[in-house]
């Protein structure tokens, strides 16, 4: 059975109640680290020890497409979801952290081992143009090769693609308080750690806030293992 | 069957439990966090930028035995246009006892120019020292989350004081205090 299909058909069957079991003091099957302080097995997101179910996204500045399978023994990936028109820090914030990240791993010299995944939920607005500008502005090297911004084909097939994969639902409101802006998009502030085996090595589902020097400390581990 | 993908499928928000959920939508004010048992921060070293208030030159952070306030703004960000008057207020009322200084976590140099950044600061009554973190160095030793990011550290390096979003004069020179005592 097609992995991805049965992911499908067991979110749309809704409810599975699964107490999240102990994996005792040794790290799960396929990974580097050992099990975070905090037991997210439970979350809708993948978390520590999941495979990451493969997707394949355009990147509209590399004009590519970009699947995690990919990267299977060559490269371990971060990934987080964001909008250009994001109306607060947050969206920084997320990006800051993979920034920071990819800054250390060129000066340490693991670029080439590693991969920047920064996925769009507003592919109408976010153009390949107006992603472009945004890496000028919050810092972003495309030069490496390894950062690749994702652009999904619709609005609609972005969201699909959090929901399903991702577990982020995600929804156009109103935006009263922004002029500018036609909607907002609340979702989580989710990034993933995985490693070169497809296997999710960190969730940080506060990944506005996580520590960058933690994000970093762990990346590194994972990809020099 | 793998119980990792039986997990990677669950479909109820509720089972997240505590997992500190962030929403863009929602995220307004400040986040505060204290420390009291904070190590020090290693000090860096930033590049200062020739503008109203400040001169070109170099910044340590957080500057030795002197307390040090830090706002991290970019010019990108409209809060932090926002932010701007009550820094110019709080920058006056704790005078020279504290290293004051706005840094941009943008590649200053590279990516922005440093004349887009003096215009901003210019357009916006900047008249204290700014100082470009190019490779967010800093930005990363003190967890900036949403812009502007305020940060207090007192004069053995500590952070006393931080937090994200726009705040008043008041609320900027109550977080300063916090690293005098």
């Amino acid at each position: 059975m097609n992995r991805r299909t049965y992911l499908q058909s067991l979110a749309a069957s809704g409810a599975v109640a699964l107490t999240a079991g102990c994996l005792g003091d040794d790290g799960a099957e396929g990974t580097v680290l050992g099990p975070p302080d905090q037991d997210l097995n439970a979350a809708v997101h993948p978390s520590y020890g999941d495979e990451l179910p493969d997707f394949s996204l355009p990147d509209p500045i590399a004009g590519e497409t970009v699947s995690p399978s990919a990267f299977d023994g060559e490269r371990s990936f971060l990934w987080t979801s964001f909008y250009t028109n994001c109306p607060d820090g947050v969206c920084p914030a997320l990006i800051l952290r993979l920034r920071r990240a990819q800054e250390v791993a060129t000066e340490q010299g693991y670029g080439d081992d590693a991969a920047f995944l920064a996925q769009t939920f507003d592919p109408e607005r976010d153009t390949a143009d107006v992603l472009r500008a945004y890496a000028d502005q919050q810092g972003v090297d495309l030069d490496t090769g390894n950062w690749h911004f994702l652009r999904p084909e619709s609005y609609e097939a972005g969201k699909e693609l959090l929901d399903e994969t991702f577990g982020l639902v995600i929804e156009k409101v109103p935006a009263d308080n922004y002029e500018n802006l036609e909607y907002k998009f609340p979702h989580y502030g989710l990034i993933l750690l995985v490693n070169d085996r497809g296997i999710v090595e960190r969730a940080y589902p506060n990944g506005a806030s996580v520590d960058i020097e933690t994000v970093e400390r762990d990346f590194e581990t994972v990809i020099t293992a | 069957m793998k119980r990792r993908h039986l997990l990677a499928g669950l479909a109820s928000v509720g089972a997240i439990g505590a997992a500190g959920l962030v929403t863009t939508g929602t995220l307004s004010g400040s986040s505060e966090t204290e420390s009291e048992t904070a190590e020090p921060v290693e000090p860096t070293t930033l590049e200062t930028i020739e503008a109203p208030g400040s001169s070109d030159g170099e910044v340590t952070v957080p500057a030795e035995n002197r307390p040090t306030f830090v706002d991290f703004f970019g010019t990108w960000c409209p809060p932090c246009v926002e932010q701007m008057p009550a820094l110019g207020e709080a920058a006056d009322r704790v005078g020279d006892d504290v290293l004051f200084v706005s840094v941009t976590t943008e590649d200053v140099g590279g990516s922005v120019s440093e004349d887009a950044v003096v215009e901003w600061w210019r357009e916006n009554d900047g008249d204290w020292l700014v100082a470009a973190d190019v490779t967010a160095e800093l930005a990363a030793k003190l967890n900036v989350g949403a812009y502007p990011t305020a940060v207090a550290i007192d004069a053995d390096g500590r952070v006393q004081w931080s937090a994200s979003g726009v705040h008043t004069a008041d609320e900027l020179v109550d977080g300063i205090e916090t690293a005098l005592e």
